[in-house]
């Protein structure tokens, strides 16, 4: 096996960055309004330029307006997820582990219905509300998931676990009290749904803000990914090793759990592609976790962009939700994947 | 200002220049981003430099990978100084039924309706050559599936809606999702939501939609015409007692309505009530619920099922907890025009078929309230009966 070296990984995320870009591109010129590739490189021009009379009012509204914040909220939903989803995996050495699997969601769905009760009809009302119910499972299943004074992997998916039932018998519980319009948001919401507007009305400065807490997150998930190769292991040899285990895991916790939380909060709960993508990308690219969270995080958001445009353009001009496409798109793969490595 | 060194001395700039950030085209807020995105990226490297056993080619690494971060948030931080531009027309500003603040064009040309409701009005207006388009679910009149669909009403396709060019959009609370009517406000097209939730709020809704389709006249007319099918079906039930109904909207689960609904409202007109008392919109009840409350009549929508009201008799005697009620061991089920669903025009018609239904005995002679109607409304009112001796008015 040849070592890594932070040049192959350049090179890997380069060339995925390459894909994503060209699936950005494709997804930028499929929908339900016809415009040529050429519309678009001229509309993208001009808009760099400044000469934003030049540019149709129509095509404005379409690329600037729809096209291109949802996939820039498509790849950051998806680099978020799939990055939180390689995380836990490693936290708790499990292969099940996915962004949703310590009751994150649950705890964003049930900020997101208490916020429809109180607040309805307030924009960004939901999305708040989300990460204030993400955040509190958070640190409620932290608290629960000691033991002895450190995070136990097997207590925190226990933990995990019961907050992300009880919670959900707190949201059938509260359903019921939802009249009819209101239902209908969090249906979708629960679902996954990438076609909510952003809470403030500058859709740009959002996404920057959202790609940053990504960057930060991400970024401290990566410094510990060294230590997590060595935790995969064992978490006793990785003590021997010089590992400060319990930083480490305090770490990846906080920045899994922020990462998932961010995504909750914006577009709902999509599924799969935190579980599937960073398997995949350990098929493709080995199990090092030091290459593992940038091509998982490029991966989830390729994935993301692929399915959120098929799931707008096969059944044209009904949108089909995104998480149903994810699931449809990625198992398939999964399976061709898993089967080929078995050979 | 500057106190201290790192990170904080940075934060700490940020605040002092909060105030001054609201202009356009907001070259402040880029450079406040900017300084922000050094806070934090200086606050990482500070992380990252004493995490342990970092080498040295991983450092460079993430140098270049947070550079390139920091360049791409100042690249969007630029970007979202610009704004969707906003139509230059002449604009009248109205407040909609859920209280959205919007502008709508005093000529109205092209209209998208995102609701089965809202096209029958449009078309009860007469002002189906400027109806653009509708959703998939429009099939009333059959000329509505002829024209392009932008969606189902939950999920419209947005740009299917902008390639319509509409100078209005019609949605409904009843079943648009408020995300919908937001995204559409923020691409700058007018957008008016309608929120009836009684009969009443129907018509002055219809009133108000078709003042603002430049129809106004159509819109007073239609609302007169309504309103005096609706008094006189009034006239004939108000000395009868109120029959109390089951409305049936999902049978498995038994899904009904609640107090607040339209349908509750038009079942109240057509002197009915409904047994169950609920604060929710559409309750999920218990059998044992009904059969302790005995209703008079069960009423079932049309698309419920397609046999007829034999069939669906006999099937239902079959149930257990069916047959334990007293309206299906005589025969007291109706099954109501599916218009009843729906806040449009066609909802009158269904109030005038229920109380037909549940008031035979007030509906005999009908040729008696025709002077009232044409004293009420000013109109010539012409009855002519038809071979399944239904009686039809037409104003004239």
């Amino acid at each position: 096996m040849r070592p890594l070296t932070p040049r192959r990984i350049l090179f890997t995320c380069a060339g995925l960055c390459g894909v994503l870009f060209v699936v950005g591109v494709i997804s930028l010129r499929m929908g339900a309004y016809p415009i040529s590739i050429r519309d678009i490189v001229t509309t993208l021009f001009n808009a760099a330029s400044g000469r934003r009379e030049d540019i149709p009012v129509e095509f404005w509204q379409v690329v600037f307006g729809l096209r291109l914040p949802r996939i820039a909220l498509g790849i950051l939903v998806g680099a978020s997820l799939s990055t939180a989803g390689a995380g836990f995996q490693a936290l708790l050495r499990n292969p099940l582990a996915d962004p949703y699997v310590l009751g994150v969601s649950s705890g964003a769905a049930l900020g997101a219905i208490i916020s429809l009760i109180l607040a309805p009809h307030t924009v960004g009302a939901i999305q708040i509300a989300a990460f204030i119910g993400a955040a509190s499972t958070i640190a409620a299943v932290y608290f629960l998931g000691r033991r002895g004074g450190q995070l136990d992997s097997p207590t925190l998916l226990l933990a995990g676990i019961v907050a992300a039932s009880f919670l959900s018998a707190i949201i059938m519980f509260l359903l019921t009290m939802v009249t009819g319009s209101e239902l209908r948001s969090i249906a979708f919401w629960l679902m996954g749904d990438l076609t909510a507007p952003p809470p403030v009305t500058n859709v740009l400065g959002w996404l920057g803000f959202l790609f940053f807490v990504f960057l930060v997150a991400a970024g401290a998930m990566y410094t510990t990914s060294s230590d997590l190769n060595l935790i995969l292991t064992g978490e006793q040899e990785a003590r021997h090793l010089g590992v400060n285990v319990n930083r480490v895991k305090f770490v990846v916790y906080i920045a899994a759990s922020v990462l998932t939380g961010l995504a909750v909060s914006v577009s709902g709960a999509i599924g799969y592609v935190g579980l599937l993508v960073p398997h995949v990308m350990r098929m493709l690219f080995g199990t090092d976790y030091r290459m593992l969270i940038p091509t998982a995080a490029i991966g989830g958001a390729i994935a993301i962009v692929v399915a959120d445009t098929l799931a707008r353009t096969l059944v044209a001009p009904t949108e089909l939700p995104v998480g149903a496409m994810t699931a449809l798109a990625g198992a398939p793969v999964f399976i061709y994947l898993m089967r080929r490595r078995m050979r | 200002m500057k106190i201290g060194h790192g990170p904080a001395t940075v934060i700490g700039w940020r605040f002092a220049r909060a105030e001054s950030q609201e202009t356009y085209p907001n070259w402040s807020k880029l450079t406040l981003f900017a300084r922000e995105g050094v806070a934090i990226c200086l606050a990482l490297f500070a992380r990252l430099f004493y995490w342990r056993e970092f080498t040295r080619a991983r450092r460079q690494l993430l140098c270049v990978i947070y550079f390139l971060a920091c360049c791409g948030t100042m690249q969007a931080a630029a970007a979202a100084s610009q704004q969707t531009p906003a139509y230059k027309r002449a604009m009248k500003f109205v407040t909609d039924e859920t209280g959205r603040r919007v502008a709508i064009p005093f000529s109205v040309q092209h209209i998208v309706t995102l609701a089965p409701d809202l096209t029958e009005t449009v078309y009860a207006l007469g002002l189906e050559d400027k109806l653009a388009g509708d959703t998939s679910f429009c099939d009333t009149p059959p000329a509505a599936k002829l024209k392009s669909h932008v969606g189902s009403p939950q999920t419209p396709n947005l740009e299917a809606i902008v390639a319509l060019h509409p100078d209005l959009v019609l949605a409904t609370t009843s079943i648009n999702r408020p995300e919908t009517v937001d995204a559409l406000l923020r691409l700058g097209i007018a957008v008016y939501t309608s929120d009836p939730h009684t009969v009443r709020g129907m018509l002055q809704s219809i009133a108000r939609m078709a003042d603002l389709m430049g129809a106004s006249e159509q819109g007073t007319a239609l609302v007169t015409q309504l309103q005096a099918r609706l008094d006189s079906v009034h006239a004939r039930i108000a000395e009868l007692p109120l029959v109390h109904v089951l409305f049936v909207v999902w049978e498995d689960p038994l899904i009904t309505i609640g107090q607040s609904t339209f349908i509750a409202d038009a079942l109240r007109w057509a002197g009915a009530e409904s047994v169950i008392v609920a604060n929710q919109n559409w309750p999920q009840v218990s059998m044992e619920e009904i059969v302790r409350l005995q209703p008079d009549y069960i009423l079932f929508t049309e698309n419920h099922s397609e046999s007829n009201d034999d069939q669906e008799l006999s099937r239902l005697r079959t149930r257990p907890a069916w047959k334990a009620l007293k309206a299906i061991q005589t025969g007291h089920i109706v099954k109501v025009d599916d218009e009843i669903t729906k806040p449009s025009p066609g909802l009158v018609g269904a109030v005038e078929q229920i109380a037909r239904e549940l008031h035979t005995e007030a509906f005999q002679t009908s040729r008696e309230i025709i002077p009232q109607l044409e004293e009420r409304t000013g109109m010539e009112i012409v009855a002519a009966k038809s071979a399944e001796t239904e009686w039809m008015f037409c104003a004239l």
